[in-house]
């Protein structure tokens, strides 16, 4: 055992091993933040939820930090609501008995050099019959005004701007580009001060209406969107701690079991030995990630299901030769027969005496097959078997290439995902193989 | 432990003795594909897919056979399906489908093993069959194409440079792969995937993938060139993932085995460098070189389906990916079956090309390598 | 030593260090000797005084963590350590000095036959020889040193241990070369193949004349084969003479243990060891190093004793003598 922590002591000397630590720790970091911040029952339902929560956000928007580059100006998502916007004006005023003229104007600054991607407003509306009637009027900057709508509003309903037809053909283009754009630059959208008249007609004594204008920007979040409007950033949080605990758990559970089979073997010989050769070789035949594969498309491709089948298809392995090879030789040690001698039971012996010699083929060949553990459940997932309900980062890689993410220039989703795999990878990679040259007995002979 | 022979040692004895290994090896192998395919078809059938498969099949068959037939053909369609039903029946109990699993399975593993890999449900090959057989013979030398370059260039540059490496521990370029090996924890489709968004996506100098460009060119020697204009991004991927631990891998090897006691011999007779590495450190490790080299080959052909799925190559790897989005269940289990084969016939040439080079075996020494 | 025959080897503050995670370690601390012709010298010493790092740094075996690597070898008028890698390896490995290592089970390559490799190492310093008769001497010194000539095609991993062991002196023969270093050419093996080697060993240096630099542990088998002995402590050399004195009038308190430690066949003496350690060769101690654990030491044991030559040739060094 002291052996095992003056060896983590070296491992300090290694300038590789020390960044990695330090990757990995504020990954760790990162991960109970996750945990804690969005429990886990609560990830799954914001990621499966659709439009409900999402929503507001726009569709395959940038990252915000792009803003941070110079010459770069692109609309964040701006909203403006009449409950409880200061700036918004709303007035009600009785035309006659029963029919009632509400004006709401929603104003907003935009100051921005790219146009939004959409223009919605969620109605929020009380009545008990008849629906209110209601008409927009746009105004710009400079004072142009924009006339459009003329429609029924129901209890919630979301109105889609930039889904006006006739808008649309009234303007003669889309009507996020149409309502903002400069009319002397037609490549770049009005700054200033623009406002969202709504003039709505209700029915009811009783009957109210608010609208919030949703100006979709071009950027949101820390990440970016998907094409399912959600928050990358959530993936990427949530897929951190998953492919942490995949990756330590598969390769934890492989060598613990590879470790025990092979002791036994070794210990016991004879046909359990000869029989755990012929697993091994049988093992060798069968190709690992087809097997998945098929257990993911026939069965489930929920992570616990795959976690499980790696580590059962993992235990009867290469390592099991490596393991047996060391424990052969141990096996009849002068120290081993004295403990049989005094009447030590066959358990006792493998786990005391015959394991912690494993441990400099151990220790760095568990921290090394982390990655690959990890990039494994990525592979799954960008073949798309990923885990249906969880964000993964491998289901964050293969959202974007489903939706063609490069092809559209959406290259951050491709990119976040990918640097902090890779970040993973090598930061494990690194201590993995300072360990290995601090435990690796062979290499200490160089 | 010393032989107290005192005849020479024949040819004859010696191949005789190569031979019973062969055998043994052989016999071995087959029992492991026997079981391993069948566990392949148990795992694919718990669910009751090859079944289904299997029914389906037979179906269909039976239903163009009823529509053929002009005794039947102007039956009303209700009473065609009776009779579809009628005969489906039978036919599975003429297959012994309704026989108990462990009979079902059987059949299914002797037909797995004969390679008679049934129909797909929606992939077709290029020439149109439909039958899996033909598809993945159509797709496995495109991936042997990609593939068997890629560790080649992988493996003989590994080793090669890795033995020159070895003589100059603690230099510069030593230090350099030392510290790069954790490079390659990053699998190849990944480094696909940035090569990609570099190369062609951005960059716009490459294609994004496929083996040609389309429409391919007309002349032979256009396409060749086209084929390899798409080979490169997935080669450097290849490469880029495996170059660093290959080097590192091997490098370490040969360190450790140049400090065996008889390589310090060599050098205190006098022997050359070059010698030396030739016959103290490169033939002792000829047999792990060569086990290595076969187990190189085996990965190939597995890792490779996410990489081809990348690349959009459209080898065995890509056909399994298509598959699985098609959920071709055929194709997918009979990819698996080809692969344990093909895994097969690796071990087992990689016994044989051990047993020539390790004298052990040959001389038939107790302990040795096996 | 003496003056009387000529001398083979003559060796002049040989230093050898190597650099290690933990410090410097002198191994060779600027070492003085001769080898005269055809007379043999052992080199006794506890484990880690530096003997085996001596015999690799004569034969230029330097591992890949040298630090410092300097003195005289003299050789045939030719100081060695002048000599380039190149040179070394074509006109003194094997021509004029060969080697039997320690452990003859790994000397061997396991993958080429046994005789090939002796025969090896006459191709590579004779030119103009043809592969068949190499392959004739081969025979020629396997039937010198006692191995069966069907071994010729075997692989070592067939061999018994003591026969490995003489292949690889048959292997060390074959160029006739002047001086064979042995590093415990013996240890590895039972007391009965011990026996039958340090026979043939004993024959082979009558027969071809040739002289042994034999270092060993091992006093008492060691006393039948060598003309001359030294004596190592910690990387320096504490006494050198005739062997007949040394085993018989050791005069170093060193040696004096030594051979008190080691049983004789018709004495019934009372054993002693040598209470302590040696001391570590990184920064080793000033002043005399045995002082520690000796004995007879006294005041002036605290500076460096001189190598002091004694009426009967001997050399000591120790400031009892000084």
């Amino acid at each position: 055992m002291s052996g095992f922590l003056s060896g983590l002591r070296e491992l300090t000397k290694y300038r590789s091993a020390v960044l990695g630590l330090f990757i990995i720790g504020i990954f760790v970091v990162v991960a109970v933040y996750a945990v804690v911040k969005v429990p886990y029952s609560e990830a799954k339902r914001l990621w499966r939820s659709g439009e409900k929560v999402w929503r507001e956000n726009p569709v395959n928007a940038l990252p915000a930090w792009v803003n941070l580059f110079p010459g770069i100006n692109l609309p964040p998502n701006i909203v403006v609501d009449s409950r409880k916007d200061k700036n918004v004006q709303k007035k009600i005023i009785s035309q006659s008995a029963t029919l009632r003229k509400a004006e709401i104007v929603l104003p907003f600054e935009f100051d921005y050099d790219g146009f939004p991607k959409e223009l919605t407003v969620h109605f929020f509306t009380r009545y008990k019959r008849t629906k209110p009637f209601v008409l927009f009027h746009w105004q710009t900057p400079d004072g142009r005004v924009f006339d459009f709508g003329n429609v029924q509003i129901s209890q919630d309903q979301w109105y889609g701007i930039s889904l006006d037809k006739d808008l649309a053909a009234s303007l003669g283009g889309v009507p996020e580009r149409g309502l903002f754009v400069d009319p002397h630059n037609p490549d770049r959208p009005l700054k200033g001060e623009y406002k969202l008249t709504i003039e709505a007609y209700l029915f009811e004594p009783d009957a109210d209406i608010d609208a919030r204008l949703i100006v979709y920007g071009q950027v949101h979040g820390i990440a970016g969107t998907d094409h399912l409007r959600r928050d990358i950033s959530l993936g990427l949080l949530w897929g951190i701690p998953i492919a942490l605990i995949f990756g330590v758990l598969a390769a934890l559970g492989t060598m613990v079991s590879t470790l025990i089979i092979a002791a036994i073997g070794s210990w016991f010989g004879g046909w359990v030995d000869g029989l755990i050769q012929r697993l091994t070789e049988i093992r060798m035949v069968l190709p690992t990630l087809p097997i998945l594969i098929m257990i993911g498309v026939f069965y489930s491709s929920s992570i616990w299901v795959m976690l499980g089948a790696v580590i059962l298809l993992s235990i009867i392995s290469g390592a099991i030769k490596t393991y047996r090879a060391v424990f052969l030789q141990e096996k009849n040690a002068p120290y081993i027969e004295a403990a049989r001698s005094y009447g030590a039971g066959s358990l006792r012996i493998i786990f005391r005496y015959l394991v912690p010699r494993v441990i400099p083929w151990l220790v760095p060949g568990f921290v090394l097959a982390i990655p690959d553990m990890v990039f494994l459940e990525a592979a799954l997932a960008v073949l798309g078997l990923g885990d249906p309900v969880l964000p993964t980062l491998g289901k964050v890689l293969d959202d974007a290439f489903a939706n063609g993410a490069l092809y559209h220039g959406y290259y951050y989703w491709v990119v976040e995902p990918s640097v902090i795999l890779i970040a993973m990878g090598f930061s494990f990679s690194m201590v993995g193989f300072a360990l290995d040259r601090i435990f690796n007995p062979r290499l200490r002979e160089i | 432990m010393a032989r107290q022979e005192t005849h020479k040692r024949t040819f004859f004895q010696t191949s005789l003795r190569l031979l019973r290994y062969v055998v043994i090896r052989g016999l071995s192998v087959g029992v492991s594909v026997v079981i391993g395919v069948y566990l392949t078809i148990y795992i694919a059938n718990m669910g009751g897919y090859v079944d289904k498969i299997k029914e389906s099949e037979i179906r269909e068959q039976v239903a163009m056979s009823v529509h053929a037939n002009p005794q039947y053909k102007f039956l009303p369609p209700s009473k065609q399906k009776e009779l579809i039903a009628q005969q489906v029946e039978l036919e599975k109990k003429r297959l012994g489908l309704d026989k108990p699993f462990l009979y079902r399975s059987g059949k299914y593993l002797v037909q797995a093993l004969s390679l008679n890999l049934g129909r797909a449900q929606h992939l077709t090959s290029d020439s149109g069959s439909r039958r899996v057989w033909l598809i993945l013979a159509e797709r496995l030398p495109v991936s042997v194409l990609l593939f068997g370059t890629a560790n080649l260039i992988l493996f003989f540059l590994g080793v090669f440079l890795a033995l020159g490496l070895s003589r100059k521990y603690g230099s510069l370029w030593d230090k350099t792969v030392v510290a790069m090996a954790p490079t390659s924890a990053a699998p190849p489709w990944f480094y696909g995937i940035i090569l990609i968004l570099i190369f062609a996506a951005i960059l716009k100098i490459l294609p994004f993938g496929g083996l040609v460009d389309a429409p391919p060119p007309p002349t032979r020697l256009g396409y060749a060139l086209s084929v390899l204009k798409h080979m490169i991004l997935p080669l450097m991927a290849w490469i880029m993932s495996g170059f660093f631990i290959t080097v590192y891998n091997w490098r370490t090897f040969f360190l450790i085995y140049s400090s065996e006691d008889y390589v310090e011999m060599a050098r205190a007779k006098g022997v050359a460098a070059r010698a030396i590495e030739r016959r103290y450190i490169l033939r002792p490790t000829l047999p792990t070189i060569i086990t290595s080299f076969a187990l190189m080959l085996i990965s190939a052909w597995m890792g490779a389906i996410i990489t081809e799925t990348v690349f959009n190559w459209p080898g065995l790897g890509q056909l399994f990916y298509a598959a699985i989005s098609a959920f071709d269940s055929p194709v997918i289990v009979g990819e698996t079956v080809l692969y344990a084969y093909l895994l097969a016939i690796t071990v087992f040439f990689l016994d044989i090309i051990y047993a020539l080079v390790d004298p052990r075996i040959k001389v038939g020494a107790k302990g040795g390598g096996l | 030593m003496r003056t009387a025959t000529e001398t083979l080897l003559k060796v002049e503050d040989l230093k050898l260090y190597f650099r290690t995670t933990k410090g410097v370690v002198q191994a060779v601390d600027g070492v003085s000797f001769e080898v005269g012709k055809a007379r043999s010298v052992v080199v006794v010493g506890e484990s880690g005084c530096g003997k085996s790092s001596l015999a690799k740094a004569i034969l230029r075996l330097l591992p890949r963590n040298v630090h410092t690597y300097s003195g005289h070898i003299y050789m045939d008028g030719v100081d060695l350590m002048s000599l380039s890698d190149e040179e070394f390896r074509r006109n003194v490995r094997w021509v004029k000095i060969s080697y039997v290592a320690q452990g003859a089970m790994n000397s061997l390559n396991p993958v080429i036959k046994v005789g090939e490799q002796v025969a090896e190492a006459l191709l590579i310093h004779t030119d103009g020889v043809t592969r068949r008769e190499a392959l004739e001497r081969v025979q020629e010194v396997f039937r010198f040193v006692g191995v069966p000539l069907d071994f010729i095609d075997r692989y070592a991993f067939e061999l018994s241990g003591g026969m490995r062991q003489r292949v690889v002196i048959a292997m060390a023969l074959i160029t006739h070369p002047p001086l064979i270093i042995l590093d415990e050419p013996t240890s590895a093996l039972d007391v009965l193949t011990q026996a039958n080697i340090m026979n043939s060993l004993k024959r082979i240096k009558k027969e071809m004349k040739v002289a042994y630099f034999l270092i060993t542990h091992d006093i008492a088998t060691s006393s039948e084969l060598a003309e001359d002995a030294i004596v190592m402590y910690a990387g320096q050399i504490v006494e050198m003479g005739e062997a007949g004195h040394f085993y018989l009038t050791p005069k170093h308190p060193y040696s004096e243990m030594l051979m008190a430690s080691v049983p004789t066949l018709r004495e019934d003496k009372e054993l002693r060891f040598i209470p302590g350690q040696p001391p570590s060769l990184i920064n080793p101690p000033t002043g005399c190093r045995f002082a520690p654990r000796c004995p007879k030491r006294f005041s002036m044991c605290d500076s460096e004793p001189p190598m002091v030559e004694l009426a009967d040739g001997r050399k000591v060094k120790c400031h009892l003598y000084g």
